[in-house]
This record gives C-alpha cells, structure tokens and sequence, in this order.
C-alpha cells in the first residue's frame, strides 16, 4: 500500500469528465493496481478511483492511471507532502456481525428467549436431509424442531417442513412441532409458516447479545 | 337471484364489502368470494375474512330472491369495467350472468352453503357523532402496532372514562390517548380491544356521514355507517398499564407553534435517513432541529419557542414525532420531557383531550 499526500489537482476523463480543483488529498495506490483520492472527510468513499486493472504512468509532477477501457484519471501534483509504502500482507477478510451461526448459539443458550418454557435437546439434530438448527423440549415434553435465519424466507419455511418430515418418523420423537425463528420473517413467508402449521419468532438480535438498543420502548 | 341497478352505487357496495375479503390463502375458499342476498329491492353484499366482516346494503330493482357467492376481485373487476348505466345480475346454480348494454360476462359461482355464518350483530345500540369518533380515530389509530406477534398491542383500547369513552393505543414506541367526553358507549369500568385494522376501515367510511352506530356483543363489535356495517371480533387479552407510562411531572416544557414545528421537521426529515433521528435542541427562546445522515449531508433548522426548563438535547424518530404532532390539536402544542432518555409527553394547549407520548432515540 502506497500512501502520498500531496497538494494535487485531478482530472478524470472516460464516460463523463471531472475535475478536482487543487487541494491537499491523500492518494492511496493499492498492491492490485487501484487508486484512491481521498478528502480529509467522509467515511469510506474517495472523491476520486480507478479500479484495478489498470497502468500507472508517473512523469515529473503528474501522474496519469489509464484503464482498459481507455478512461483516464490524471493527477498533477503541485507539493509532495509524504509518500511511504507500507507491506500489508494478506487480508483476512470481513467477518460480518450477527451470521447465523452466532445467532443459532445465541439462541440455543437460551431457547427461552424463543419460547417460554423450551429446553434444548441438542444443537445441529442429525436427520438423514441435514441437521435441523436446534432441537428442543417444550414445556409438556414434545420435540419442537427450530430452523434460525437471519432472514426469514420462504426457502427457510420449506427447508423445516421437510426436516420436521423425517423427525415425525423418529418413534422416539413425533409429534414434533417447528418454530421458525429470524430476525425479520418476510410476510409470505409467515403465510406459508401458518399454513403448515409452523409458528413464526422474531428475535432481536442486539437484545441476545445484551447489546442496548438506541431505540427505547415505553415498556 | 335477479336484479337490476345502476353501475356506480354497485361498484361502490362490491368494493367496500371486498375490503374484507382476504387476499392471502385462506382455509376457506369460499371466503374469496362475495355473498349477496336479495330481498325484494334490497341487496346485501358481505365480504368477510372471519375477522372482519364489512356488509354493505345497496337499492336494487330485484327481480328474484336468492343467495350465491361470487368471486370477489372478478366481479368487482367486471362490473368496474362495464359502461356507465344499467347492470343487470342473474344468477342461477352455479353461474352468474352480468351484463349491461352489449356487454355479457358469465362467471362460475361459489357454492353459498359453504358460506360460514357470521355472528349477529348485538341488538342494543349506541349512536356517535360520526366527525368526533372519526377525529379521535385519525390521532389514536395510526399508534397501534402492525406487528401481529403482540396482537395486543394491533388494537384500540375503547374504555369507559368518567362520563365518556377514552381511545388508547400503543406499539410500545409511541401511546395515543384521547378522551371523547359526554360519549357513554360502555358501562362503569367497560373496556374491549378492537382490531386497529377494522376501525381503519371505519374512517373511511365516516367522513361523509354524521352517525355512526356501535353494537357491542360479548366477543365482536359493529359499526353501522348509513348503508355499511363493518363487524369486528374483539381481540381477547389485558392491554398495557398505559396509565403507569404517563409521568406525572415534567421539568422541561416546551412550547412551540404547531404548524411551524410541523413544517421544519418535514423539511429537516429530509436530512434524516437510515433510521437516523431528528435532534431537538432546546433552548430559553428557540428549539434547533438538526438531522446528520452520515455520507449523505445534514439540516438545521431554529424556530422560536418557550422553554422553562434546562437546555436539553433529544432526538426521536422523526416519522412518529410528525405523526403525533400532526394529530395534536391546537394552534400550539407543548413537549414536555424529564430528560433524554424518558418519554415525552405532546399536548396541544388548551386540548387536554389528547396526548401522545413518545419515547426518545438515544444518541451519542
């Protein structure tokens, strides 16, 4: 990662023209080849990029990035006021917050927090189509196989329906009754769910993880 | 069954009955359909959901007496095409014949036995002013909840309150209460939840009328508007202890003209995406409005307004702020707070028949 601020102006020249009058700027070329003008502001968009790939070009006080496609960002750099690189390595990658698979732990530590009353059995249940999410005991004793999404949809709807197919053969099982648990269960969704015969939760996801919500409730 | 009558007042009763019919599957198919019932002159359309129930009388030349259920959206699609002037409708076993002028269509109808029954309404009655009941509807309804996972929280509370009837309702963000006095609908210490998604449909219908009458059962509730009955089930539970949510005292009032305020928090709104709140900034003789959407730019508004009290920042979700302060009565309202993080309490001066209380948005 090279970083350079630089008192510069740029021009961009491919399906429209720009131009970014003189300023100080932080120019960021990254190891694949993109560039980046940034302004002293805003989160994460640069006032300027060319994506990868695309061909450097530095000349005395100007640089010229040229794409395939022919588009051209030309940077004239008036004052060079730093310029390192720095070996970042490579990137693990972003872990996005509130996967399923969190939220299926979340849940199983406390399936009260689906139902009052649900005592888990075992997480990841074995049937011969996959496992089901969690397997719990309601309050009278019956099996209750929950399916957890992030998004509910009707693909999760029907993916429980056949698991709750293969449980009610179990003898050591049936009757089992299905909870649908998400975030946010989309309305066909929970249509298809009553007509099954399967009930709908919606969990928040902060309040498992005992995360204060800023949006606050009369009660 | 036969008759005949004019194509608009037709169109008019199919569709406020087809209100209640139900768009999504049903377990009884027969309920996507229409039920009409002829005696003599007189029509009766009903759609129904078992739920809700909307039935609606209509003026008719009758030729033959009858009953049969014919697809709703299909016949309020056809007879909503047809030329203006007379329709005439006969229907026979299993189809019914619509036609005006040149124009014939022939539909398969529903067998009417598979019809559920639908409740009686109550026989005693009472009767409202349709404008106030329409007014109190218009500020309560709109803070019930939509989420049919608390189905409490989906109605309107209809109490007794002293010598008249009170409106509650709340989605737990937001609480609407509103004092209709003088009204004596419910005995001493009577009070029923009624489905917001009914008395939505009730507003429609009152604007024009000058009456409305309630008939309340022991599980369902009617309200009859001129030719339109609109049944409701009751929904079964103990509502909230809204009253423990109201705080006594406030050491934050602000008052502020209402239509002002109105219009700078629609133009600041514009500043507040994602869910982003609206920050009131109050202050001895003004409030600032302030909305920041990172990435997207900010607003700033300043009004004039009195403020006893602290200078005091809160922000709130500036859709149920407009709502309530939309529905508030008066020239002026007051906001009256304990602190950022406590409800807020919206009042118009002078109307203490209304309030709305608003819980804030915390914020860095």
């Amino acid at each position: 990662m090279r970083l350079v601020i630089a008192r510069c102006s740029v021009d961009y020249d491919g399906r429209l023209s720009a131009h970014l009058p003189l300023a100080t700027r932080l120019i960021m070329v990254k190891a694949d080849g993109c560039v980046a003008v940034h302004a002293d502001g805003g989160a994460y968009k640069p006032l300027n990029w060319m994506n990868a790939p695309n061909r450097l070009t530095e000349e005395e006080g100007r640089w010229v990035v040229t794409n395939p496609k022919g588009e051209t960002l030309t940077i004239t750099l008036d004052e060079v006021l730093h310029d390192s690189a720095h070996e970042l390595g490579v990137d693990p990658g972003l872990q996005k917050d509130g996967v399923e698979a969190h939220l299926q732990e979340l849940l199983a530590a406390d399936p009260c927090s689906i139902v009052e009353g649900l005592k888990l059995v075992r997480r990841e249940w074995p049937t011969d189509i996959g496992p089901v999410d969690l397997l719990c005991r309601d309050a009278e004793g019956v099996a209750v196989a929950i399916e957890v999404k992030r998004r509910g949809e009707i693909d999760g709807v029907e993916q429980l329906v056949r698991y709750l197919e293969r449980l009610e053969l179990d003898p050591t099982l049936r009757p089992v009754r299905g909870i649908f648990v998400a975030q946010v269960i989309k309305p066909q969704a929970k249509v298809l769910a009553e007509a099954r015969g399967i009930a709908c939760v919606e969990v928040d996801y902060d309040e498992l993880r005992g995360i204060e919500s800023n949006v606050l409730k009369l009660f | 069954m036969k008759f005949r009558c004019e194509r608009d007042p037709l169109v008019e009763a199919l569709n406020a009955a087809s209100r209640a019919v139900t768009t999504r599957g049903s377990s009884l198919p027969v309920l996507s359909g229409l039920r009409l019932e002829l005696h003599g002159d007189q029509l009766q359309v009903t759609g129904s959901d078992l739920d809700l129930t909307i039935s609606v009388r209509a003026a008719v030349s009758g030729d033959a007496d009858g009953v049969a259920v014919v697809p709703a959206k299909l016949l309020s699609d056809i007879v909503r095409a047809l030329p203006p002037g007379a329709v005439t409708v006969e229907i026979d076993d299993d189809e019914a014949r619509i036609g005006s002028g040149r124009s014939q269509f022939a539909v398969r109808t529903i067998p009417a036995h598979e019809y559920p029954q639908l409740p009686e309404p109550a026989e005693s009655s009472v009767s409202l002013d349709a404008g106030a009941f329409a007014e109190a509807l218009r500020q309560v309804v709109a803070a019930a909840s939509n989420d049919e996972s608390r189905p409490i929280l989906t109605g309107v509370l209809m109490a007794a309150e002293g010598d008249g009837l009170r409106l509650v309702a709340t989605d737990s963000y937001r609480l609407a209460v509103r004092d209709l006095p003088g009204t004596s609908v419910l005995a001493e210490g009577q009070q029923v939840l009624v489905p917001s998604t009914a008395l939505r449909e009730l507003s429609r219908l009152l604007s024009s009328a000058e009456a409305v009458t309630l008939r309340l059962g022991e599980r369902d509730v009617a309200f009859e508007v001129d030719d339109v009955r609109v049944t409701s089930r009751l929904i079964e539970g103990d509502f909230p202890n809204y009253r423990g949510l109201i705080p006594n005292a406030h050491p934050n009032r602000l008052t502020v003209g209402r239509e002002q305020l109105l219009e700078a928090l629609r133009r600041v709104r514009l500043l507040a995406r994602e869910a982003t709140p609206v920050r009131l900034v109050l202050k001895a003789d003004s409030v600032e409005l302030l909305a920041i959407t990172q990435d997207v730019g900010q607003a700033h508004e300043e009004l004039d307004a009195k403020h006893d009290g602290d200078e005091l920042t809160v922000a709130f979700n500036p859709e149920y702020l407009i709502a309530g302060i939309d529905v508030t009565p008066g020239d002026e309202i007051t906001l009256e707070t304990i602190d950022a993080l406590k409800p807020a309490l919206i009042r118009g001066v002078d109307t203490p028949e209304f309030l709305y209380l608003l819980m804030p948005v915390r914020v860095s």
